[in-house]
């Protein structure tokens, strides 16, 4: 609120994912292969291999202009776009580890040019000149690895440092460890698939199986190594956040089944490569490379969903709202927007007063700056279908809008705002989903009750509140209790459900888990 | 409600080092990353028109290929070194640059893949084995195109950035960040005078080309000494009328800092358009003797200065344009000594260890 919206029908979130994917993909395989092509040197010097030194003088012809072009450029892509897309967060984070970025720079700035003359010192250099080279290349893009790790697992588990605000508490929170763990191994692997893909171009099949098995050897431990790294990290995770990967958030647990499913073609298809070796096509190490960036896309993927409703762990929702105040904030927490209103504190909203005939474009400009950062109104996770398909009416949108926080798993910040902008947003949501005025009683069975108007918050578990109540409790009680919701549960709408739907929904829930065993 | 000035609040927390020890670093990076981009940009035109040139010149066709080869090395040097200026400008006004940025998202954004793109044209000529055809002459001049609208893009969201007073309307005109800043008077001259200031120092760069060379292939090494010092000289001479015209399209309370009203201000802008006038002299005077060298390098060294004092001016341009929006002694300050301290030590290990990357390169490349 404090920074305008890029207002783009798309959806910034697909944009950033966009920047972000291949960044991630170019920059891991620029600092495995530094260590990857530094052993390969030495070892065709003790071979006395000329073959895989005259192959090694045209990988790094290609490792030099995806790196060094590529990996460089969407660097600074992904600063321009995170500016544009969560400016605030950008700010904070630059105010708080400016220093890191600027120890970054300086190994960086190393990196580009012991990559760069170690390219051109090839056959120009003696031996030990051109591996040294090479050493400084590896350890400066090891530490621009080991100091970006920290900024990015901070945002995911900001650890002690919304309490303290120290740079040491931020830097070296949870899952710093696991996280660089993981980094690094999955970099060695990517190393050996570029080297893999690079490899199968080579005519002289004997060539191309000697040097196809070396790039695996770097690929198969590390998808053996992988699965362990990923058990300690995800140890490091708060349980409860980590239930969005596991079925509470649609889009993590699709990410979730993808990453295990990704990362074991991936490794099957090194494995049979090694059998195969001097037959190894260029489609197929495409395919192995798109079968690693899956995986790759699919782990960083996870780790951004699961942050959700965050953008730094437990400090600034994604739509940059803080979430609890303090005295330089500027009014921007949830708290004082409550009190005082979006209308009040949004910058950037052309409206200060709501009237009769504005109602439903402030109701607009409210979503633009609470829910627009993580929702589109119909591409990427678009609310006119979401909404849509639930076919709830004004009322119950407007009902609904004060438990965003409660649903999926808590993936939302909740509303914040004062009612009558409440209102104003729901005016202008039941408008785009062309929502009935009034509430209409579901005609199917129990079950799309449920999906209508209990899923959101509840999960389809035998250990869910809804479930454990709605089986042991007697249905005369429940069609009872049911009446008022908010009086079984204080934060639960008053969804009015009427008798016919309360008693479908009881006599359905009954049905459930009944084979297995409730928690 | 349309003309209100809209900026949004700095960041809550403290800076994590003296306001000095920023405004310092950002100006000597940003000086680094000028230069650097001076010498891309610059070599990229000049390339270009030695490749023209070469059509009726033997000669021009050899200085166009040892120019184009060093190209991407450049760009490498403009981006990496622009790093840390852009760091360290969202530290002092970053809710100045996010909020330009973001009414300008789309040229802003487009700047990543024009990059992508010429930089991947300037790797395809300087690797090609035909590098005086006809398809790299056009991939030499639509890389060349492109980095010259990035600039253009890069002069938009800067002069927007300094102009709070334009956020509101812009973004209410288009929130999905189709626009420029075109109306902005400043925006012509501003540009020119970066172009001019590429080419004449683009010239120099290709000039030390020559100084490489004096001994190995001196009539060589002269003709390309004189292509150099040629478009400084031209091209300086053009940044007087083209500078003047930047400095008269300043509002008038900017411009009164340069007549007198600023001490620092004053003195950098005399000594610096002398400073330039005394370059083009020598430079002049050396084209027309024998060995050029001394006087070559003594004009160089003045513009190297030059563009020193006009960076410096840069900064105090900024911070009277936003003077009423922007106070900068009002920071918090909170020091983060530790990370602090670790940032010092690599920065003076990484240029030791910089210089002697370079040093023993060149050494061991000089003898084989
Ligand atoms: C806006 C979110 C939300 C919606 C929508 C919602 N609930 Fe709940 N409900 C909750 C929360 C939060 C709890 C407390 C969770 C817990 O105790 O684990 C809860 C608890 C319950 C309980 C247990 C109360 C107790 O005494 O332990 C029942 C029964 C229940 N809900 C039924 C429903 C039914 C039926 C619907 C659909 C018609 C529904 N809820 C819709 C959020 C919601
Ligand atoms: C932090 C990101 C984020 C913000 C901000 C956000 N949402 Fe959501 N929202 C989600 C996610 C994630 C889902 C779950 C769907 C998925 O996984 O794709 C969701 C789902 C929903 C749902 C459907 C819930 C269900 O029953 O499945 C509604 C309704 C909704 N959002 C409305 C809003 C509104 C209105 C706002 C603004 C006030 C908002 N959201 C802000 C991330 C967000």
């Amino acid at each position: 609120m404090n920074y305008p919206v890029w207002d783009i029908s798309m959806g910034t979130g697909m944009l950033m994912a966009l920047v972000a994917i291949i960044h991630v993909f170019v920059s891991h395989f620029a600092v495995g292969s530094g260590l990857f092509l530094l052993v390969s040197e030495k070892k065709a010097y003790k071979d006395n291999d000329t073959h895989l030194l005259e192959w090694l003088k045209m990988h790094s012809r290609f490792f030099i202009l995806i790196s060094v072009v590529y990996g460089a450029v969407s660097g600074v892509g992904i600063w321009f776009t995170i500016g544009l897309i969560s400016p605030s967060a950008t700010s904070m984070l630059i105010h708080t580890f400016v220093w890191a970025w600027a120890t970054e720079w300086v190994f960086f700035f190393l990196e580009i040019t012991s990559a760069l003359l170690y390219y051109y010192g090839w056959d120009k250099l003696t031996r030990q000149t051109h591996l040294w080279l090479g050493w400084i290349y590896f350890i400066s893009a090891f530490m621009s690895m080991v100091i970006i790790n920290g900024i990015v697992a901070f945002m995911l588990t900001a650890g002690d440092w919304p309490d303290t605000q120290n740079f040491w508490d931020g830097f070296l929170n949870p899952t710093y460890g696991p996280s660089l763990a993981i980094r690094f191994v999955f970099s060695l692997a990517l190393a050996g698939i570029y080297a893999f893909v690079t490899a199968s171009r080579i005519d002289d099949p004997d060539v191309k199986a000697k040097i196809i098995k070396w790039a695996n050897m770097w690929i198969i431990p590390a998808f053996i190594l992988l699965p362990f790294i990923a058990m300690w990290y995800i140890g490091n995770v708060p349980t409860a956040q980590w239930e969005s990967a596991l079925g509470a958030m649609p889009t993590a647990t699709f990410y979730a089944d993808l990453i295990m499913y990704a990362a074991i073609v991936t490794f099957v298809l090194a494995v049979l490569a090694w059998f195969m070796a001097r037959r190894v096509s260029f489609v197929y190490s495409m395919v192995l490379l798109l079968s690693a960036l899956a995986t790759m896309w699919s782990f960083e993927y996870i780790r951004e969903a699961i942050r959700k409703p965050y953008v730094i762990g437990r400090f600034m929702y994604a739509n940059g709202l803080l979430e609890s105040p303090s005295d330089t904030d500027g009014g921007f927490s949830v708290e004082k927007i409550d009190e005082k209103g979006i209308l009040n504190t949004a910058r950037w909203i052309k409206y200060d007063h709501i009237t009769e005939e504005n109602k439903v474009d402030v109701g607009r400009e409210i979503f633009r700056v609470e829910c627009q950062s993580c929702h589109t109104v119909d591409h990427y996770r678009g609310i006119k279908n979401i909404i849509g398909a639930k076919k709830w009416d004004r009322g119950t949108i407007y009902k609904m809008l004060d438990g965003l926080d409660l649903m999926r798993n808590a993936v939302m910040p909740p509303f914040s705002g004062k009612d009558e902008e409440r209102e104003a947003l729901a005016d202008w949501l039941a408008q785009v989903t062309s929502a009935p005025s009034q509430k209409q009683e579901v005609s199917g069975d129990g079950a799309q009750v449920y999906n209508t108007y209990c899923n959101s918050c509840h999960n389809y578990k035998p250990h869910d509140a809804l479930f454990r109540r709605l089986k042991s409790w007697n249905k005369e009680k429940t069609m009872a209790r049911l009446d008022s919701l908010p009086a079984l549960f204080n934060r639960m709408p008053d969804l009015e459900l009427s008798e016919k739907e309360r008693s479908t929904l009881i006599d359905w829930a009954k049905e459930q888990f009944n084979g297995e065993k409730g928690k | 409600m349309e003309s209100k000035i809209i900026i949004p609040a700095p960041d809550p927390l403290a800076l994590p080092a003296p306001y000095w020890l920023f405004l310092t670093l950002l100006v000597l990076t940003f000086l680094l990353h000028i230069i650097a981009m001076n010498f891309m940009f610059g070599s990229g035109i000049l390339a270009f028109i030695a490749y023209q040139k070469s059509k009726s010149e033997e000669v021009f066709g050899r200085i166009y290929e040892s120019i184009v080869k060093k190209i991407p090395t450049l760009m490498a040097a403009t981006i990496t070194l622009g790093v840390a200026p852009l760091l360290f400008l969202q530290v002092l006004y970053g809710q100045f640059f996010y909020t330009s940025s973001l009414i300008i998202a789309w040229p802003w954004f487009f700047v990543l893949i024009f990059l992508v793109l010429a930089y991947y044209g300037f790797y395809s000529v300087a690797f090609s084995t035909h590098k005086k055809s006809n398809l790299m002459g056009w991939i030499l001049i639509f890389s060349v195109v492109l980095v010259f609208v990035i600039g253009f893009i890069y002069s938009n969201n800067l002069t927007l950035m300094e102009t709070p007073q334009q956020y509101a309307v812009k973004y209410h005109e288009d929130p999905s960040g189709m626009n420029l800043n075109l109306e902005d008077p400043t925006l012509i001259p501003r540009f020119l005078h970066f172009l001019l200031a590429s080419l004449a120092v683009g010239g120099l760069f290709i000039g030390t080309i020559g100084l490489y060379n004096w001994e190995k292939d001196n009539a060589y090494a002269k003709t390309i000494l004189t292509f150099g010092g040629k478009w400084f000289n031209y091209s300086t001479m053009a940044q007087f009328i083209v500078g003047t015209w930047f400095m008269m399209s300043l509002p008038r309370e900017s411009i009164r800092l340069f007549m007198g009203r600023d001490l620092t201000g004053t003195l950098s802008l005399t000594i610096g358009v002398i400073g330039a006038a005394i370059a083009i002299i020598i430079m002049s005077k050396a084209l027309k003797s024998d060995d050029p060298r001394s006087g070559f390098k003594k004009a160089a060294w003045l513009t190297g200065l030059v563009v020193a004092l006009m960076t410096v001016i840069r900064e105090i341009v900024r911070e009277s344009y936003l003077k009423t929006f922007y106070i900068s002694h009002n920071f918090d300050v909170d020091t983060q000594w530790g990370i602090l301290i670790i940032f010092l030590v690599s920065f003076a290990g990484g240029v030791w260890l910089w210089i002697k990357m370079l040093r023993v390169y060149f050494k061991e490349t000089a003898t084989t």
